[in-house]
């Protein structure tokens, strides 16, 4: 038997000696970046703008994500053995807006400072609890939202059917979006929105739920989907229902996929949200906060409509 | 009547069949297979003792013999599923050594077994030529020539069957027709058939022997294994007894009777002694009254009382363990009623059974007395866990006590209480499963093949257990394959056939030979 | 000559301790954060919930069975505990109806199994489904959250300054321990996972002690919702997602063959703590969390293979219980 657990050892051994390194670091700082997910361009992308600022400052980042964006729990363990790491500060973007404040709760006890990245946190649950994060650094999904719906309203004429492709329910970000978009839609009179599900920011959710919305509305002429992956989903249902009308598709997060499908025709537009920038800011700040510096409570990030003259104008994908 | 100088065949006794009407090859005189001093040796059994089997080209021989006297393990050999420990077989002269079915098949031997090897989704032109369908070149499977190809096997049998429909919705007469084809569609020169009729109808049956005769016209030669007398005289030409794993004789049909065939099948002196100490005959104390089950044995009565041996007999198929179960409540009755003690009693589950003190000692105890992994302790006291707990929790100290008297009684050896079951010898895992009856109060049993697989000192050990369980007030109802030791323990006798009792004798009159007959219904 | 058999039946949980050992002792030469205090009892706390749902399975499979649906009858136990909670009926109240949720599930999950002769892997997949359903129908896929302190000292509270969810878990294992292996129940269980049909004739009524069985499992996931809705102070219809696989790792890893009849409950907790360590280590060491998926993929993959070399009687690992 103790032959039989040498070879799994051995693994973990042989794998985690590159990661030795880093821990013999303990006296450098350390910031922590714990993201959704680490499965989508836009996360990917904030990242490397996390990666390229810590490496600019000299300062050194652990990124980590739970396997999967709908594991609360998992992420909020992640958290937890973060605190017990003694990084220096933590930037987060929750899983779950309520439910990630009991985390934060443990990290302001532990003296470690929190910022916010991308999505809220409840301002209730965190006020009830007793919590208090440094900073929010994304956009304004509301904005995102309305400018959004202020596209499809004026490429419709102000009349005509869409349909909403939601994220996963309860989360602040999504929740947002939708309302920013009800609020320009509202503005026109003529404009139903026919059918409005979750495709829990999935893409292959967003082809299956799009793709039954199709049938049972197949007239219906445009889509906002609430992030990109579910909107690239439903282009690829669009393609294969082959519909004889187009369909508007806006899209949200401007990653290089839909970026590709704009310039293709395939997607009308999306909302960018320059998540490198959000990533490196959050660093920036993270970094200040460390050593005791006050940073502003709202660090807002610029959001506009990426179309397809855009694109052309900048020549090429970003 | 009594057989035992009976006449040979020529006398016309009505216990005898008409002549065998085999006509053609039955006079050919090469001998187109040879199994010459076989012996096959499993670990701590000897099955098979220097038998030597010949078969003439386009004759049908029949193989005949009791329960484990090796048949099927010569058929194994001959079929390559087995290897022989020693001996030859010659294939038309030429010495072979057959090792795998595969290889038997390629030898032109084929074999239709009583559980038939058909796909049932597939139609009968595929079964037949599954594995070497024609394929166009393209890869399809020339379905429209396998079927000309098998209508035309068939009618060679003068057998026509639709070659497309699944084989699941044809009866089973037909499924064995298709499993014929195969056969002879790989050549088989010789044709092993296992018990082919018991599924059929006597119309079914004619069929059959009129395919039967019509390859032996062909050429083909056919050992065929039945019980059943009368068909046995009507289609065969020859028959080679097996007795104990070792040939009693090979005889022609026409030269031999009936009762002779049932001599030479039991007769076997009776050295072992059976220690049975009959005490004297108690109240009644289970009563089965016209009990029915469908398809499965019909109108069953019998009493049993205390400190009495009752011994079940009967073939393999005739109803026996089928009937236990019935009356230990596992499986369901159609009709009929069984009263214990005197009043009637509903045994819809064993739990009831038990409650009503009945035990049942099962054919296979390692698959049905035992469970092998829990200890010797836990095995015993599995049915009467109640008596030794109190509020869910059980009393150790209880148990242990009870299981180590058992242990102590039957003698069964085993290193400690907590040995793992499975690590016991045969003899003692009967016996752990004796105490289990015993601990849960039973005093009605029912043994089914309780010596099966035992070495011959725990034999007797069980034979004395059971004298002193009758002599405490036990009844055991006692179903066994050996004949020896349904004359030597029991009492009175109850034979099976065919899902009925047929008689009932008591252990005085009874001789291997007579119970056998009444088993054959010969 | 007794004790040197006794040391060979236990000898396979002896064996995942020494593992575990050594997986503990490598973390705490890589890093100096491991063997502290504050983060071992952070390793019991997060291993808790696992640990809790996985009582519940090692009493299936030891019935040679298995149950898929536990990660969805934790999310409907939460949103059905979190519902009451917020229209205001006490705690306690609440906590009952969210284990009796629990149990209900189980309890038809093991009907279908022992009365509707339902294979275990069809049936609890069927619930898998059915009660995930259940939970976003009735909360039209919005989590619930929010609760007072009391409710949520099961988690955040301690006892002699040790976590609730730990002595939870702790109390549920000593439990555990006497039922398997001092009642009636624990025995029959072992019984039917070993031979089913020897235990049916044996008088034991096999059909109820399965549905009790699955019904225990049921509860337990319950109460492992309860714990994690204190934990998260919300519960979310899509919450438990996958925790079926981690039960089932932490069982396996454990020494509880898939085949039942055998196992100890002790084994089952140092599976979960495995599972626990390895993830916390992994962290620690800030190791992508893709190499972390690997390695512990591959710890689950090595601890059957040495399951499998180990057994007496070298039968396949699939065996019955799940597809029968």
């Amino acid at each position: 038997m103790i032959r039989a657990w040498t070879f799994p050892t051995l693994l973990s051994v042989l794998v985690v000696l590159p990661g030795c390194r880093k821990s013999e670091q303990i006296d450098k700082p350390t910031i922590a970046f714990v993201m959704k997910t680490l499965n989508n361009p836009f996360f990917i992308d904030m990242r490397k703008g996390a990666e390229a600022e810590a490496q600019r400052l000299g300062v050194s980042l652990i990124v980590q994500a739970a396997e999967r964006e709908v594991d609360v729990e998992k992420q909020m363990q992640i958290v937890e053995n973060l605190i017990q790491r003694k990084v220096s500060a933590l930037c987060i973007t929750p899983s779950g807006s309520r439910e990630i404040v009991p985390a934060i709760r443990k990290a302001n006890e532990a003296n470690i400072p929190v910022l916010i990245v991308d999505t809220r946190v409840d301002q209730k649950a965190l006020a009830e609890a007793g919590a208090t994060t440094l900073s929010f650094i994304g956009s304004d999904n509301k904005d995102g939202g309305r400018i959004a719906g202020e596209f499809i309203v004026a490429q419709l004429n102000g009349k005509g059917s869409i349909a909403v492709l939601e994220g996963i329910p309860g989360h602040e970000t999504g929740d947002d979006r939708l309302h920013g978009l009800r609020l320009a839609l509202d503005q026109a009179k003529g404009i139903k929105i026919v059918a409005s599900q979750t495709a829990n920011w999935e893409r292959d959710q967003g082809f299956n739920v799009f793709q039954n919305i199709l049938q049972a509305h197949p007239d219906v002429q445009a889509l906002f989907a609430c992030n990109d992956m579910m909107a690239l989903g439903a282009i690829e249902a669009i393609s294969a229902a082959q519909s004889k009308h187009k369909i508007i598709v806006v899209g949200f997060d401007a990653i290089d996929d839909s970026r590709r499908a704009i310039l293709k025709g395939e997607m009308s537009a999306s909302v960018a949200q320059h998540p490198e920038e959000m990533g490196s800011l959050a660093v920036e700040h993270a970094y200040k906060a460390m050593k005791g510096e006050r940073i502003p409570l709202e660090i807002p990030i610029r959001i506009e409509l990426v179309k397809k003259e855009d694109l052309l104008g900048q020549g090429s994908n970003k | 009547m009594s057989l035992d100088n009976s006449a040979p065949m020529n006398a016309n006794t009505q216990n005898d069949a008409t002549p065998s009407s085999s006509g053609v090859a039955a006079n050919s005189s090469e001998i187109i297979l040879e199994m010459q001093k076989i012996r096959k040796e499993f670990p701590g059994v000897l099955a098979l003792d220097d038998v030597n089997f010949e078969l003439k080209k386009g004759e049908v021989h029949v193989l005949l013999g009791e329960n484990g006297a090796g048949k099927s393990t010569l058929i194994k050999i001959l079929s390559g599923a087995h290897q022989a420990t020693s001996g030859n077989i010659l294939l038309g002269g030429h010495p072979v050594h057959i090792e795998s079915p595969r290889h038997a098949q390629d030898l032109g031997i084929g074999v239709i077994y009583q559980e038939l090897h058909l796909v049932p989704s597939l139609s009968a032109a595929e079964n037949v030529f599954l594995g070497r369908e024609k394929t166009s070149p393209f890869g399809f499977i020339d379905t429209n020539s396998l079927r000309i190809a098998t209508a035309q096997i068939l009618s060679g049998l003068d057998i026509t069957i639709d070659c497309a429909t699944p084989v699941k919705h044809l009866g089973i007469a037909q499924q064995q027709m298709i499993e014929v084809a195969k056969a002879l569609s790989l050549d088989a020169r010789i044709l092993v058939m296992d018990e082919p009729t018991s599924a059929l109808s006597e119309s079914e049956i004619k069929q059959l022997f009129s395919a039967i005769r019509r390859l032996k016209a062909k050429g083909v030669s056919i050992i065929y294994i039945s019980h059943r007398l009368e068909e046995i005289f009507e289609i065969g030409d020859r028959v080679t007894v097996l007795r104990d794993g070792k040939v009693v004789g090979t005889k022609a049909i026409i030269e031999i009777s009936r009762a002779e065939l049932v001599k030479m099948m039991v007769n076997r002196e009776l050295k072992e002694q059976y220690p049975r100490e009959r005490p004297p005959r108690g109240e009644e104390v289970l009563r089965v009254d016209r009990l029915c089950r469908k398809g499965v044995f019909k109108d069953v009565s019998f009493a049993l009382h205390s400190g009495e041996i009752l011994g079940i007999a009967g073939l393999l198929g005739s109803g026996r363990t089928e009937l236990a179960r019935a009356i230990f409540g596992v499986d369901p009755i159609d009709s009929g009623t069984i009263s214990v003690k005197g009043k009637p009693q509903k045994i819809s589950s064993p739990r009831a059974a038990i409650n009503v003190r009945l035990g049942f000692l099962t054919e296979d105890r390692k698959s049905q007395g035992l469970v092998l992994r829990l200890s010797v302790k836990e095995n015993i006291t599995l049915s009467s866990l109640d008596s030794w707990s109190r509020a869910g929790f059980i009393d150790f100290r209880k148990e242990e006590q009870e299981a180590g008297a058992y242990v102590r009684e039957l003698r069964i050896k085993t290193p400690h209480l907590r040995q793992q079951a499975m690590r016991l010898s045969g003899g003692n895992q009967q016996k752990v499963v004796l105490a289990k009856w015993l601990s849960s109060k039973a005093d009605i049993f029912i043994f089914d093949e309780p010596t099966r697989g035992i070495d011959v000192g725990s034999k007797v050990e069980i034979y004395q257990l059971m004298n002193q369980l009758t002599a405490r007030g036990a009844a055991i109802i006692m179903i066994s394959s050996e004949l020896p030791e349904i004359l030597g323990m029991s009492d009175r006798i109850l034979v099976l056939r065919h899902r009925e009792i047929v008689t009932e004798l008591a252990a005085g009159e009874a001789t291997q030979e007579s119970v056998m007959r009444y088993a054959l219904g010969a | 000559m007794i004790s040197k058999e006794l040391f060979w039946q236990n000898s396979r949980q002896l064996g995942t301790l020494i593992g575990l050992l050594l997986v503990m002792i490598i973390f705490w030469i890589l890093s100096p954060y491991f063997m502290t205090v504050s983060n071992l009892l952070n390793i019991a706390e997060q291993t808790s919930i696992n640990a809790i749902i996985a009582v519940g399975m090692t009493f299936v499979i030891i019935t040679a069975g298995i149950d898929l649906s536990v990660g969805s009858i934790v999310a409907l136990s939460g949103v059905a505990l979190a519902d009451m909670l917020q229209a205001g009926h006490a705690g306690p109240l609440a906590i009952a109806v969210g284990l009796m949720v629990g149990a209900l599930c189980g309890l038809v999950n093991g009907s279908l199994i022992s009365y509707g002769k339902l294979p275990p892997f069809i049936a609890t997949l069927g619930m898998m489904s059915v009660a995930r359903g259940a939970a976003l129908f009735y909360t039209d896929g919005r989590p619930i959250s929010g609760f007072n302190a009391d409710f949520r000292f099961l988690a955040t509270g301690e006892v002699l300054s040790i976590p609730v969810p730990v002595v939870l878990m702790l109390f549920l294992y000593g439990i555990a321990y006497l039922v398997l292996n001092r009642t009636k129940l624990g025995r029959y269980a072992y019984a039917i996972g070993g031979n089913e049909e020897a235990a049916n004739l044996s008088g034991i009524n096999t059909k109820l002690v399965k549905t009790i069985v699955y019904g225990l499992c049921g509860l337990l996931s319950g109460l492992a919702a309860v714990v994690l809705t204190a934990r998260l102070n919300s519960a979310q219809p899509i919450a438990g997602m996958m925790y079926e696989l981690d039960a089932i790792a932490a069982v396996v890893i454990g020494g509880t063959s898939l085949m039942g009849g055998e196992g100890k409950i002790s084994g089952t907790l140092i599976g979960a703590f495995i599972m626990g360590v390895l993830r916390n280590g992994l962290n620690l060491l800030g190791i992508s969390s893709f190499t972390q998926q690997i390695i512990i993929g591959s710890v689950i993959i090595l601890a059957v293979l040495v399951d499998m070399t180990l057994r007496n009687d070298r039968k396949p690992l699939f065996g019955k219980g799940l597809f029968k």
